[in-house]
């Protein structure tokens, strides 16, 4: 059995607050999908329905064909967003106990505990309490919390938030290594960068409705390569004169590199404007627009729609 | 799913019991109690001579009385015939050369008028039976001699026959039952009430903690919100009658080593205990408490804690759920303390007439009966239908009040942010 997770036109109503609005989405094993949306977009209501904390009103959601319930929250691991560890108890208890409560045995859990920790080099931390834990240790312990009963589906909801660089490339590392173990993973961000580097699928959602879906490189298509970079030598000042008259939009600039988003001007407006001007153009490409873009864009429509 | 309750209860159980605070609870606490009672005691019997002397002046209208009341007197008054009239007396009072004065009119010795006793600040309760046990006394005796009594009718009349109170039970009698039944009918009642409201305050406790550290999260995504309630409220449980069993044993232990220490300090404190000599007398007769701790009787106290404990737990495990941190918790507990702490209101009245109708109706009422059952246990004997009739009712109660926790729990553990009201609490109760 395949653990895919499908949600089919999931609602979901807190008092008259509509969190979640006929929410569809495939997240298939192999692959790391990417739910994206601004802060208060859905995301966690949408996200507590998978885990079970809490059901919808309308809608399915199934992992591997079954319906979510107590079963499937075995074959779940969840970092949610907001950390958190009994401070009190050893990490080592803790993380069995964890284990046990999805349902492993009391040999099987602690082997896992161990061999996690090793992984993450942290075996001494095993007798220590949570709270002798700097920060980002804690982080792993709790990151370990969400691996180590061998899940078949992960939902890491900004599972780098808080994390010094090293840290979240160990992370990112794992996570990666589960995708390719054939996992399911689900992650949750609004930081586009990130999803840009890692997902392979993505659903963008805004006020609880899903306004993009697809693989990343369907999305990046779907807005083609109107986006213009450009290095140069000399004055700066065409590039302002250009947006001023509405010609492009200027997603980043520093000094002597732009990133300029095409509006009307086509791309050889943009050359002879900078070489008018009296600048030596280094290099000029065109891509697709930057995810950040694209989340920008489509919540803008999808707010119009 | 009962072995995710079981894990559960298994883990908040053994992270509480095996703790310095445990154990330090688990000591200090009935040591604190020992103290408690058995300082009074203690202070009484080894410091009678903690009184200081007292300057008496008699004025012995009669004449004829003051060496029979000088001999009445107990030996801390220093007695004097007083050689002044009842005006200066009384200066000599007031400004502190005199401690007492005591006026005996003549008429006294034919049984009318009343004596007089004088002081600054009415000398306590003890002072005035010491005057007027004396003087009474002084005044029987001379009296009897006047009417030509032979000593045989005077030594009748000092007589005092005492009246022992034996306590009936088919394991064999006891003395002191009714005064030892009240303490222990007393000492029950607030034992119970205490564990419960600090048992039922740990869950509390507890699930703000889980709340607070946004754990209660990740238990979410594995368990059902209903059996980490449980679990928790098992566990929690489970610690507190581990304590109370604990108690007992120590009780017993305290008991058979402080008895005796208890009989040596009350006993003349100048008369060395002879090798091999019978034990000291007790204050209290050892035999008659343990004729009161009937198995059935701790069977009852026992279930009344568990049932009390549950019916609480659940309901501040409720409002532990609703806030997120604990100054937060005080309104919104006001409606599960306030039951609470009615019993202990009431308890006086029902330890003096424990078959009273109102006496009758909090024992088998829940929640009050988790209290007040036991205290009447202790002190009357219960019908067996009332008493099983409490603790049916009381089963009721609980899983009741399990049921209407459990709704609002799974609501208010996922909640954060603006404050919440009872109504909302209501809301979240009534909302499926």
């Amino acid at each position: 059995m395949t653990p895919v997770l499908v949600l089919d036109n999931v609602t979901k109503k807190y008092g008259q607050t509509v969190a979640v609005d006929g929410v569809s989405f495939r997240a298939e094993p192999g692959r790391l999908f990417g739910l994206l949306g601004p802060n208060g977009a859905g995301k966690s209501s949408t996200i507590r329905m998978i885990t079970y904390i809490t059901t919808p009103d309308s809608g399915t959601v199934t992992l591997g064909g079954e319906p979510v319930g107590p079963s499937t929250q075995q074959r779940m691991g969840y970092l949610p967003e907001e950390r958190g560890l009994y401070k009190k108890m050893k990490v080592g208890e803790q993380l069995v106990y964890l284990a046990q409560l999805k349902g492993m045995d009391t040999a099987g859990a602690e082997a896992s505990v161990r061999k996690w920790l090793d992984r993450f080099g942290a075996s001494d931390w095993f007798g220590k309490r949570v709270d002798e834990l700097s920060k980002g240790m804690q982080q792993k312990v709790q990151f370990v919390s969400t691996v180590a009963h061998d899940p078949d589906l992960y939902i890491f909801d900004e599972p780098f938030s808080g994390l010094d660089p090293i840290n979240a490339d160990v992370l990112q590392e794992t996570v990666l290594d589960l995708r390719d173990r054939g996992k399911t993973v689900l992650f949750a961000s609004h930081r586009m960068e990130q999803v840009e580097r890692l997902c392979d699928d993505l659903c963008l959602i805004s006020q609880g409705r899903v306004v993009l879906r697809g693989t990343l490189r369907e999305v990046k298509a779907r807005y083609g390569r109107d986006t213009a970079t450009v290095e140069w030598d000399g004055p700066a000042d065409w590039v302002g004169r250009l947006a001023d008259a509405g010609g492009v939009r200027v997603l980043s600039q520093t000094d002597g590199r732009a990133e300029l988003r095409l509006v009307s001007a086509g791309p050889n407006d943009v050359l002879e404007r900078a070489i008018a001007d009296g600048a030596e153009v280094l290099q000029f490409g065109l891509h697709a627009p930057p995810l950040t873009e694209i989340f920008r864009t489509a919540v803008e429509e999808g707010v119009q729609a | 799913m009962r072995s995710k309750i079981l894990l559960i209860a298994r883990s908040e159980y053994l992270r509480r019991i095996l703790t310095k605070g445990f154990l330090i609870a688990l000591l200090l606490a009935p040591l604190g109690l020992v103290l408690v009672f058995a300082l009074p005691i203690l202070v009484t019997t080894l410091s009678p001579s903690d009184e200081a002397e007292r300057r008496v002046a008699v004025l012995d209208e009669s004449g004829r009385l003051y060496e029979a009341v000088a001999e009445a007197m107990p030996e801390r008054f220093v007695t004097e015939p007083a050689d002044a009239p009842l005006d200066s007396l009384r200066a000599r009072v007031l400004d502190e050369r005199l401690d007492l004065a005591v006026v005996l009119p003549a008429s006294l010795l034919e049984g009318e008028g009343e004596a007089t006793a004088l002081s600054r600040s009415g000398g306590g309760l003890s002072q005035y039976d010491d005057v007027r046990g004396a003087v009474r006394e002084a005044v029987r005796n001379v009296r009897l001699a006047d009417v030509g009594a032979t000593d045989e009718v005077t030594a009748v009349f000092a007589e005092r026959p005492s009246v022992r109170s034996v306590t009936v039970t088919e394991s064999g009698d006891a003395a002191d039952g009714a005064f030892l039944a009240t303490g222990i009918g007393y000492m029950s009642g607030l034992i119970i009430y205490m564990l419960v409201f600090i048992y039922g305050s740990l869950v509390m406790r507890g699930v703000i903690e889980e709340k607070q550290n946004r754990i209660v999260e990740v238990i979410a995504s594995s368990v059902r919100p209903f059996e980490l309630l449980m679990g928790k409220v098992l566990g929690i449980g489970a610690v507190g009658l581990t304590q109370i069993i604990a108690w007992v044993a120590l009780g017993a232990g305290a008991l058979t080593v402080m008895g005796p220490l208890l009989g040596a300090a009350s006993g003349p404190p100048d008369v060395p205990v002879p090798q091999g000599a019978p034990p000291p007398d007790l204050p209290f007769d050892i035999s008659a408490v343990a004729a009161l701790m009937t198995p059935g009787f701790l069977i009852v106290l026992v279930l009344c804690f568990l049932g009390g404990y549950l019916f609480y737990a659940a309901l501040f495990a409720a409002v532990g759920s609703a806030v997120e941190q604990e100054s937060d918790a005080q309104t919104l507990s006001l409606p599960v303390t306030l039951p609470a702490v009615i019993p202990m209101l009431f308890l006086f009245p029902i330890l003096d007439q424990p078959d009273s109708v109102l006496s009758t109706v909090l024992s088998i009422l829940p929640p009050f009966s988790t209290v007040i059952l036991p205290v009447r246990i202790a002190v009357v004997d219960v019908p067996l239908w009332q008493t099983l009739l409490a603790l049916g009712l009381l089963a009721a109660a609980f899983v009741g009040a399990i049921w209407v926790a459990a709704r609002i729990y799974r609501v208010g553990i996922l909640s954060y942010g603006k404050k919440p009201t009872l109504a909302d609490l209501w809301r979240w109760l009534r909302t499926a």
